[in-house]
């Protein structure tokens, strides 16, 4: 106990530490009247969680952002107890903002409620919270579960053995997906869940589980994925025999391949939706908003809409961003692995490859005002509320109808 | 010989080994694993009507791959008593650097100049462990932590690039029906097991590993010995690296992080001592095969994931028991009368 308690405090003091160093360097060549905001990351290393951080450093770097804004990224890992950590130092050196993609819904909430007293603002982006002072910005609660799901039972005409693709054990994010997509399966006995396995979000391992699975039931008749699907296309390539309809989130190898006439005619079906990077964008900007006075707008869920690109509908893009409803890049343009849903012409029309790959601004693009509305997102308890009642409808279907009855 | 002196059994097993003579304790280890996968391979039937068959096979040696490469370089450190925590850093460096100087095409030579970084990084730990006399465990934790950071720095995120053409070749085609990396693994196996137990290197690693003491009067040098056993181990996951860009065809910055536990126990349950000085390549193969059948064989048992893992611990834990050494000793006691 002693010695746990000590090892917390030397985390608290170097974060401090690094923090308070980091404002010192960053005060050094700042002008009077720049807003302090931090860039909280739990962990960095794949495609899309590099993306929400690029775009958030590009914004911050585009006028009239690149004089009011003093954007400080800390990545904390992992633990709950870093991210604390991290927060009670942000604090400390006297944050305005705090822009977070948080490693838990309920462990921080103590923190937040500290710093919201305070007079901080935190805005997470795709994983929520359920402290009510925190404005949650997320796609969670859009049904990517259910939506997915019906897809896959059209495609199957209600019935065959299928695999389950999940995320992370223990994760919200996964446990609703999964909800969501069961509420649908169970409606129909002719679908099977021959296998369900964690992928952990990762190609690489949702290549290798799907292997596993494959070994045991080379006749699977669709697979439902949540992030990590291209790496489910190419087991059941490796495994050489035939492609199935399958559903899975934003990468760019998805896209391609539901285009590609070659895999169509092999049997690949299906819809890419899923988690957006682009929320982290949407964020950010509204906290400016709120920073500079040019919104009002108390502590709340914003939920931001489910992407959802039937094969059909794939366009590649031309140029450097999402325009004239294009929602995918040539190969070779970025990695199989590169996340889509980065853009949006709409909210972040400031973007382009540029910022998503490296976090610089686009040449000669200005901050445009986002739209005045906001969609207020459902209550979902244990994700964005505590002790509250989820409506009724929870699991609607909001992208597409059943076409076989069950 | 008593069974509490672990030291002088594994002399004893060495010398088994070198006189070639009698079933030494590490072939017996060997073919206890070996023998331990066909049986949950076979026994698989039970579980699902399609596994049993040869393309579960082949299936677990193209996944057992990786784990072979990585854990032959893990299994010199660990001969030599030590312990290498960076390799799921020299992975992503290994891959992001094949993904970002090679993508698709690239020179001959850019492909063995990527693993020459990597054995840098190897001498990098070794210089640290034998010169400065840092414990293993700190040393290569650190150098694993600058990797990973300069990587994050140097990618932005988001490492570019495909799969080089030569990676794509290993892992994605076929001769005669096998995979192509199957036959690469047969030769690897052959050639890692020949440098370990049939080289003057590889004796002098089991000498350092048993007592240093007694192999620097014996004129081993133990500190370029050791630093070797680091580079090669570097170099192991270097190529494991590209062999991961080839398979998934492309990089991302955590692609090493499911490998490290995994390519210290195919060493300890192929019956490496932990401690250095005792074990054979051939049973981190059967090693590293045991527990990638055992992992195709839970995915397909209907189980939640809690459960998944409990069982699949509880095999591991089986296992290592048999290879006790009473359990040995008791084997071996007949042929000894």
């Amino acid at each position: 106990m002693m010695n746990w308690k000590r090892i917390r405090r030397a985390t608290m003091l170097c974060t401090t530490a690094a923090v308070a160093l980091a404002g010192l360097v960053g005060s050094a060549h700042a002008e009077d009247k720049k807003f302090k905001i931090y860039l909280s990351l739990s962990y960095s290393g794949n495609a899309w969680q590099s993306e929400a951080a690029n775009i958030v450093k590009a914004l911050a770097a585009t006028p009239p952002y690149d004089k009011q804004v003093e954007l400080i990224e800390v990545i904390s890992g992992t633990d709950p107890q870093a991210q604390i950590s991290a927060y009670e130092s942000m604090i400390e050196a006297g944050a305005d903002g705090i822009v977070t993609f948080p490693i838990s819904s309920t462990a921080l909430n103590r923190v937040i409620k500290r710093g919201c007293e305070q007079g901080v603002k935190f805005f997470t982006y795709d994983a929520t919270v359920t402290e009510p002072c925190a404005y949650n910005v997320s796609y969670i609660t859009a049904g990517f579960g259910e939506n997915s799901a019906q897809a896959l039972v059209n495609e199957l005409g209600g019935k065959g053995k299928i695999f389950l693709s999940r995320g992370v054990p223990g994760n919200s994010v996964d446990k609703r997906h999964t909800d969501g997509a069961m509420h649908i399966f169970k409606q129909y006995p002719g679908i099977e869940i021959a296998a369900e396995y964690y992928s952990y979000w990762d190609d690489r391992t949702t290549q290798q589980e799907t292997a596993k699975a494959l070994a045991a039931h080379p006749d699977v008749d669709g697979i439902w994925a949540q992030a990590g699907e291209y790496g489910a296309i190419q087991a059941l390539q490796d495994a050489g025999t035939k492609l199935v309809p399958m559903t899975g989130e934003n990468s760019n190898g998805f896209r391609l391949a539901l285009a590609n006439p070659d895999m169509q005619a092999k049997g690949l079906k299906g819809v890419s939706a899923g988690s957006p990077p682009a929320q982290s964008g949407y964020a950010f900007k509204l906290l400016m908003e709120i920073l500079t006075g040019k919104r009002e707008l108390e502590a709340t869920n914003i939920e931001y809409p489910l992407p959802w690109v039937p094969a059909a509908s794939v366009k590649l893009c031309e140029g450097e961003t999402f325009e004239n409803g294009c929602n995918a890049f040539p190969d070779g343009k970025v990695p199989s692995s590169f996340v889509t849903e980065v853009f949006n012409p709409e909210l972040l029309p400031e973007l382009s490859l540029l910022s998503a790959l490296e976090g610089k601004p686009t040449p000669g693009a200005t901050i445009q005002p986002l739209p005045a509305e906001i969609v207020k997102a459902p209550n979902e308890p244990g994700i964005n509320c505590q002790n509250c009642e989820p409506p009724a409808d929870l699991y609607k279907l909001t992208k597409i109808q059943p076409t076989v009855s069950p | 010989m008593s069974v509490s002196e672990p030291k002088g059994a594994a002399f004893q097993a060495s010398a088994d080994l070198r006189r070639g003579g009698g079933i030494s304790r590490e072939t017996t280890n060997a073919i206890i694993v070996f023998g331990l996968s066909i049986l949950l391979i076979l026994g698989s039937r039970f579980v699902s009507p399609a596994l049993g068959s040869w393309s579960q096979v082949l299936t677990v040696l193209m996944l057992a791959s990786f784990l072979i490469v990585l854990s032959f370089g893990q299994g010199l450190v660990i001969l030599v008593g030590g312990l290498d925590l960076s390799i799921p850093a020299v992975i992503t460096l290994g891959g992001v650097l094949a993904t970002g100087w090679a993508g698709g095409g690239g020179d001959w030579y850019v492909l063995p100049a990527i693993l020459a970084i990597c054995g840098l990084v190897g001498a990098f730990n070794g210089f640290g462990v034998t010169v400065l006399k840092i414990p293993p465990f700190i040393m290569t934790m650190a150098t694993s932590i600058i990797l990973a950071s300069a990587a994050l720095g140097y990618t932005s995120g988001t490492p570019r690039g495909a799969s080089p053409a030569a990676m794509t070749a290993l892992m994605k085609t076929t001769w005669v029906g096998i995979p192509v990396v199957v036959y690469f693994v047969l030769l690897f196996v052959l050639a890692g097991w020949l440098l370990q137990s049939r080289t003057v290197f590889g004796r002098k690693l089991y000498a350092i590993g048993a007592n240093d003491q007694a192999a620097r009067v014996a004129g081993v040098a133990i500190g370029p010995v050791t630093t070797q056993a680091y580079v090669v181990s570097a170099i192991c996951a270097g190529f494991v690296g590209m062999m991961l860009v080839g398979y998934a065809n492309g990089a991302t910055l955590r692609m090493g992080d499911n490998y490290l536990l995994p390519s210290i126990a195919a060493v300890v349950i192929g019956g490496s001592s932990i401690l250095g000085g005792r074990g054979s390549f051939i049973g981190t193969v059967g090693g590293a095969v045991l527990l990638t059948t055992l992992g195709t064989v839970i995915a397909a048992i209907g189980l939640e994931q809690g459960w998944r893992t409990v069982i699949e611990g509880g095999i591991i834990v089986a296992a290592l028991f048999f290879m006790r050494e009473e359990f040995f000793a008791r084997l071996r006691r007949p042929k000894r009368s």
